[in-house]
């Protein structure tokens, strides 16, 4: 399914609607030009100069009925070309008649290049070209009057709301193959799951059971856990965030608990990779100070911020021992924790004493956005 | 003595279950593999404790649980459950499961918590606390005034029993005795499940899925 939507362009739609406007645009100056002929004081001029727009006009379908031809560089060209075209119906009139209010043989239909700027650039694409467009006009009339400020406006709030829709439909688009790929990812994982949950996994369960080993028992614990954890969906969260309980949940261990709300704790991506961080450097603290100890991870989120406590019933840490390893430059738990958690804008607050076991309360601000 | 009733998709499973609690003096009455079969069983065998997997295949462990509790009231349902299936978990307890285990414990902490639900009493993990916890601070955001809350001592206490806390030393940090602890816990449980009967009551009326003369 991941396949046709990398192909498709979701902006083929406006691109029809800017070519339409071109043809109608071009049909109009037409027969704008046959209802006002007597203004013209010759034939050859304008018609010449109508025959080079339907040529253009032809050469902009064609061109923008294809990914190349919606590129930047083809919409500059074709904002050069309709200003070269504008330039060209001086020869239409003689001489000062511009600054007379005669009619221009063009007509509307020089907006074109601006909309296509829209959709190739976006706002600041489309704002440029309505005034490339519009500054050409002026100074081939000389002045500006109501009408032209009314022109102007339109021209400007088209293009840039053009403009607008193209970069939304852009993003939307980016948003839209991202949930395919988690889609794709998701349905993989649960196709493996199946698959692991009926094979592996009952066997570990079995050798585990039957504690045939001491050793083999441990082992085959603590991959089923490691196993199942890696099997954890989780629910779905907005694409750039991802769910704090589940990260958290991939570190429970025969000796590590975790608990937290079944719905997701939605926090940006990386504060929850750099809070699990934190939290795993207080889980292999515990075991490499107090071997044997249980651990418990509890997540307790709030309006405003969010508490992950590690704690575990080894035999603590006696007082001064952690400033005592700072001096001696291990700085693993300052700088791993602590310094973590200041990234973030938070707080880790240590609790322990000898025969209390330890307790990391890590605190961040939570902001409005949950 | 107990009886016990194993339902388990995969059979190695439910046999190391049941051999466990066998070696520790439990009777084994049955064994289900779907939540169909398990319903059926268990209201032929009335055992006193079903061990409830939650992944049945295609049928789910959430509704076997639901069915057991409502056809069989002096039966408890404790859910044995991989730690993966958080959602799942809430639901069974919503649904009237008297306690979870997660599948890594050992077969003594399975032996306990067996006698623990056959007297009555939840089986209060950190892992069901962080659950209760979180789905009371859901109920209070949301927009049903009619929902439980807990109170302050209530929070208090389940905040501790998730961080990994035992009754006792929960009695010791709040100088409360190991009774009122434990009334505290298991009051928590008691008013969710009463809530989501309530619920379940009112949604099968109002949908008219039941005479409202005879509910």
């Amino acid at each position: 399914m991941s396949v046709p939507l990398r192909h498709r362009d979701l902006l083929a739609p406006l691109w029809r609607v800017v070519v339409a406007f071109r043809l109608v645009s071009w049909v109009l100056a037409v027969a704008g030009w046959f209802r006002e002929r007597d203004d013209y004081p010759g034939m050859v001029a304008p018609l010449a100069v109508l025959a080079a727009m339907g040529i253009w006009t032809g050469v902009v379908t064609v061109a923008h009925s294809r990914a190349a031809g919606r590129r930047t560089r083809m919409t500059l060209l074709d904002l050069g070309v309709t200003v070269l075209l504008l330039a060209a119906t001086v020869t239409t009139q003689p001489e000062g008649a511009f600054g007379q209010g005669a009619p221009i043989v063009t007509s509307i239909w020089v907006a074109g290049p601006a909309l296509a700027m829209a959709l190739a650039r976006g706002r600041g694409g489309g704002l440029a070209g309505a005034l490339v467009v519009w500054a050409a006009v002026t100074f081939l009339r000389g002045y500006v009057g109501d009408r032209e400020v009314f022109n102007l406006t339109l021209l400007v709030l088209v293009s840039v709301l053009l403009g607008y829709a193209a970069t939304i439909t852009r993003a939307a688009e980016l948003a839209l193959r991202e949930a395919a790929a988690a889609q794709a990812a998701s349905a993989e994982r649960e196709r493996l799951g199946r698959a692991v949950h009926d094979g592996v996994l009952q066997v570990l369960a079995a050798v585990r059971r039957r504690g045939v080993d001491p050793e083999l028992t441990r082992l085959a614990a603590e991959q089923e856990v490691a196993l199942r954890g890696l099997l954890t969906t989780g629910p779905e969260v907005a694409v750039g965030t991802a769910d704090l309980g589940t990260a958290l949940r991939l570190l429970a261990t025969p000796d590590v608990e975790v608990a937290g709300p079944a719905e997701p704790v939605e926090l940006p991506a990386q504060t929850t990779a750099e809070l699990t961080a934190a939290v795993r450097e207080a889980l292999a603290n515990t075991a490499e100070h107090a071997p044997g100890a249980r651990s418990w991870v509890s997540l307790e989120p709030a309006d405003d911020e969010v508490v992950v406590v590690v704690r575990d019933d080894g035999p603590g840490i006696p007082d001064g021992r952690l400033s005592a390893a700072v001096d001696e430059g291990h700085h693993g738990v300052r700088s791993s924790i602590c310094g973590r958690l200041a990234d973030l804008g938070g707080t880790a607050d240590l609790h322990t004493g000898p025969g209390q076991g330890t307790e990391w309360e890590l605190t961040i601000p939570r902001g409005t956005d949950r | 003595m107990t009886t016990v009733m194993v339902v388990d998709d995969h059979p190695m499973w439910r046999e190391a279950v049941e051999r466990d609690l066998v070696a520790r003096g439990f009777e084994v009455v049955a064994t289900a593999g779907d939540a169909g079969s398990a319903v059926r069983r268990a209201q032929a065998v009335r055992p006193d404790v079903v061990v409830m997997d939650l992944q049945l295949g295609e049928t789910s462990g959430v509704d076997a649980t639901r069915d057991v509790v409502a056809a069989l009231p002096t039966t408890r349902v404790l859910v044995l459950s991989a730690s993966a299936e958080q959602a799942d978990v809430l639901e069974a307890v919503k649904a009237g499961a008297s306690g979870y285990l997660v599948k890594s414990a050992s077969a003594d902490e399975l032996a306990d918590a067996v006698t623990r639900t056959a007297a009555g009493d939840a089986v209060f993990s950190a892992g069901l606390a962080g659950l209760l916890l979180g789905e009371y601070r859901r109920l209070q955001s949301g927009p049903d005034d009619g929902a439980p809350r807990l109170t302050e001592r209530e929070t208090e206490v389940l905040k501790l029993v998730s961080r990994g806390l035992s009754a006792k030393a929960i009695a010791e940090r709040l100088v409360l005795s190991h009774r009122t602890v434990e009334n505290h816990v298991q009051n928590t449980l008691r008013k969710l499940q009463l809530h989501n009967r309530v619920e379940l009551t009112r949604y099968a009326i109002e949908h008219g899925l039941t005479d409202p003369d005879s509910a």
